[in-house]
């Protein structure tokens, strides 16, 4: 009976991941990861809770449950990196982070080291062998579900000895469905949303709790003029509409942020230019495989869940074959061949925006 | 399953007894008036707030000008930490929320036995000649020890007179946190010879959120709370009128019912200890030997190796709940740190439960509860492949290593 390490974390995709295999005959730890157990400022953070309910799961499947503490490596890889990136400008995504050094890194190495065979997430994702014998990641049954868009960073070595068995499921009602008939008692559990360890405190207080605010001007794009008052242009992103405070008018959107001169610019016109991009240039690349599949045709996903759209991949930069929404620097673009991910880049700058 | 639900964790909160809440009902709405205002109505309210305050005095044995209604036994926990300024000794099992004042103090912490009781004479000699407060509860909530308070307030007491005669003014003052003992034992403030007492409504079967303090009247409080001076100007804050009422009937209903309830609860709690012994010989239980410096309704038992986390669970299913040590330690994800100050060995710890039986508790809720804790864990047993004989051994070692 090969052994699994599987994390688990109090929601309902981890408790059905470790259901699912106990029912397919491994033998099955579950650990729950403590990444992050500092209150911010006005939330708790739930870490308590969610471990009850993956004890609770534990215990109705009759497995182990271990608590490994993660916080110094989520710290010095998730939370520093979100911060450095949110000052330089950029809009990360900590979750592609976490699945790299934390989940499938210092998880997986010491799952790998207590003797575990395999270890298993609740990720919606597939793990496949290729006619060549080597792992694929494969997009999950469940496209609205899934997270490939987070596992891009996961290299071949890591998914040849993973588990997803949540992403073979073919819908998330049915992953609630499958809980509840499995008396897990996690069926009902709210969806997590965002960066799991800033919840609904939100990203503003949690950088506002490392970063210092600093006074700059809302510019127009289209005409410089002036049009009002930030605290910190490190904590605006592309696209963003909340949070501008400009005193009623039109909706405004945040076309782009100069963190060096503490500029935000806006634009009124949802059309604006600054907001659609053809190209988009990528830095940090990465490929599953560890192999660069070349230039060519491929499927790319610059947003979790977004749209799948066609574009030409040149070195490192994509064109796409219609304009899409300018994204924003930071954030990664996932690069697929039909179901595949094959890997992608880091977001560096977008082609209209002002730089 | 049964269908049958066994609530034992009676420490943690008590259900408002019926006559307490018939008790509280009209000042929720026919009788709202704010008892500051100036009509008779009012007045009338405001009254009903001064015999609930003489009630509560003559269970203390005090004057009812000396008593001080807050929101909760930490509130009054606080109160009490806040007049002094300087040295404080408590023992290292003390409620959190005494600690948590203690550690604003410079302060000693004393050590406790293995059976959770506090030594006179190590506080005694923990005071100093600036020590100004001594903190000892009069019951733990967690191991249900019955600590030694009239001998501590006799140390306290000569350190004292031995001030008056060298002529030192600083004033030393002896506090005791009677929140878990109100139900079982007496709380009259010059038997035990205390100069500021707290006591929970939350733990008498009365509301939450109601707590008092007496002080004697050698205390000066100072107020945590600032407002429109209610209270003596100590606690600002219009009156709990419904909770004063209640906490009021609470505490009536405690003393009345003190002696049988001590006796119902004491022939419950043997026969669940030795329900649970009978069926799990390595069973351990913790606390004092003598019966008298035992809480009636409490029993601390711990299985080597288990997970007491895993079991309040499994327990939860067959409805039964129990409590795993304080809720605070409980949800910090760590032993408890009355079971660390015993120096309980950690593999004891993690599997202790605090099994706290009430007024509603039966002999068949307690065979009940027995038998599921025991078959929560046998099963916890059979799958870490623990067997009677090794667990036996295993306990008798650890025994050996404790102190």
């Amino acid at each position: 009976m090969a052994s699994v390490f599987c994390g688990l974390s109090g929601g309902v995709d981890s408790a059905l991941a470790c259901a699912l295999l106990v029912e397919q005959g491994y033998d099955v730890t579950a650990v729950y990861m403590r990444n992050w157990s500092q209150d911010l400022p006005g939330f708790r953070c739930p870490w308590a809770d969610d471990l009850a309910d993956a004890e609770r799961v534990a215990v109705t499947l009759g497995i182990d449950l271990e608590v490994w503490d993660c916080e110094r490596e989520y710290r010095a890889t998730v939370v520093d990196y979100l911060v450095d990136a949110y000052a330089r400008g950029l809009t990360p995504n900590p979750d592609v982070m976490c699945n790299q050094t934390i989940k499938f890194g210092t998880f997986l190495d010491r799952a790998l080291e207590r003797g575990a065979d395999l270890i298993a997430t609740g990720h919606y994702g597939r793990v496949r062998r290729g006619p060549d014998g080597r792992a694929r990641l494969l997009r999950a049954l469940d496209e609205h579900k899934d997270q490939t868009y987070f596992l891009w960073r996961v290299g071949e070595r890591a998914l040849e000895r993973t588990l997803l068995p949540v992403g073979e499921v073919k819908s998330k009602a049915r992953v609630r469905e499958m809980c509840a008939e499995r008396g897990l008692g996690v069926e009902a559990k709210p969806d997590s949303d965002g960066v799991c360890f800033i919840g609904p405190v939100g990203m503003r207080s949690f950088l506002l709790d490392s970063l210092e605010r600093r006074a700059g001007d809302i510019v127009e794009w289209e005409s410089g003029r002036v049009l009002g008052r930030h605290d910190g242009a490190f904590l605006f992103t592309v696209g963003q509409r909340k949070g501008l405070d400009l005193g009623g008018g039109p909706a405004r959107y945040v076309v782009s942020t100069d963190t060096e001169k503490n500029v935000v610019y806006v634009t009124s016109d949802r059309s604006c230019p600054a907001l659609w991009t053809r190209e988009i240039a990528l830095a940090d690349m990465r490929w599953v495989s560890g192999e660069d599949p070349g230039a060519g045709r491929y499927l790319v996903r610059t947003r979790h869940t977004g749209a799948l759209r066609e574009a030409e991949l040149d070195g490192e930069t994509l064109r796409f074959d219609e304009p899409v929404r300018t994204v924003a620097p930071g954030q990664s673009a996932v690069i697929y061949d039909g179901t595949r991910c094959l890997g992608g880049g880091i977001v560096s700058r977008s082609g209209h925006a002002p730089f | 399953m049964t269908g049958r639900e066994v609530y034992l964790d009676y420490a943690a909160a008590t259900p408002v007894d019926p006559e307490v809440a018939a008790a509280m009902a009209p000042y929720l709405a026919e009788r709202f008036w704010n008892p500051s205002a100036p009509y008779s109505r009012a007045r009338e309210v405001r009254d009903d707030v001064e015999r609930a305050r003489g009630s509560i005095a003559r269970a203390l044995g005090a004057r009812p000008d000396c008593l001080t209604f807050t929101a909760g036994a930490t509130e009054a926990n606080n109160l009490a930490f806040a007049a002094v300024e300087g040295h404080v000794v408590v023992d290292a099992i003390e409620h959190e929320s005494v600690l948590a004042c203690a550690a604003t103090h410079a302060r000693r912490t004393v050590r406790v036995g293995t059976d959770g009781l506090v030594d006179p004479a190590v506080v005694a000699r923990a005071i100093r000649p600036e020590t100004e407060l001594v903190s000892v509860e009069l019951a733990n909530g967690e191991i249900g020890c019955v600590q030694p308070v009239r001998e501590i307030a006799r140390a306290v007491a000569a350190e004292r007179a031995r001030r008056l005669e060298a002529g030192e003014r600083t004033p030393i003052y002896l506090h005791s946190d009677a929140s878990q003992a109100a139900g079982a034992l007496s709380v009259n403030v010059s038997s035990l010879g205390v100069d500021m007492l707290t006591l929970s409504a939350a733990k008498l079967y009365g509301p939450k959120q109601v707590g008092v303090l007496w002080a004697s009247e050698d205390v000066r409080l100072r107020p945590l709370v600032y407002g429109g001076g209610q209270e003596g100007g100590v606690r600002s804050g219009t009156e709990n009128v419904a909770g004063i009422v209640g906490m009021a009937r609470a505490l009536e209903l405690a003393i009345e019912r003190r002696a049988s309830e001590s006796a119902h609860l004491t022939a419950l709690r043997e026969r669940l200890r030795s329900r649970i012994l009978g069926l799990v010989p390595w069973a351990h239980v913790s606390g004092p030997s003598n019966p008298k410096r035992r809480l009636p309704g409490l029993l601390s038992v711990s299985f080597a190796g288990i997970e007491a986390r895993r079991l309040v669970i499994a327990l939860e299913r067959e409805g039964v709940f129990v409590g795993t040590g304080s809720a605070c330690a409980a949800s910090r994800m760590r032993v408890s740190h009355v079971l660390e100050a015993i120096g309980m060995p950690r593999e004891l710890a993690e599997g202790s439960l605090r099994l706290t039986l009430g007024r509603p508790t039966t002999e068949e809720d307690v065979d009940h509860a027995a038998e599921a804790i025991c078959r929560a864990v046998r099963a916890e047993a059979t799958r870490l492949r623990l067997d009677d004989a090794s667990q036996a051994a295993r306990v008798a070692a650890l025994m050996g290593s404790w102190r």
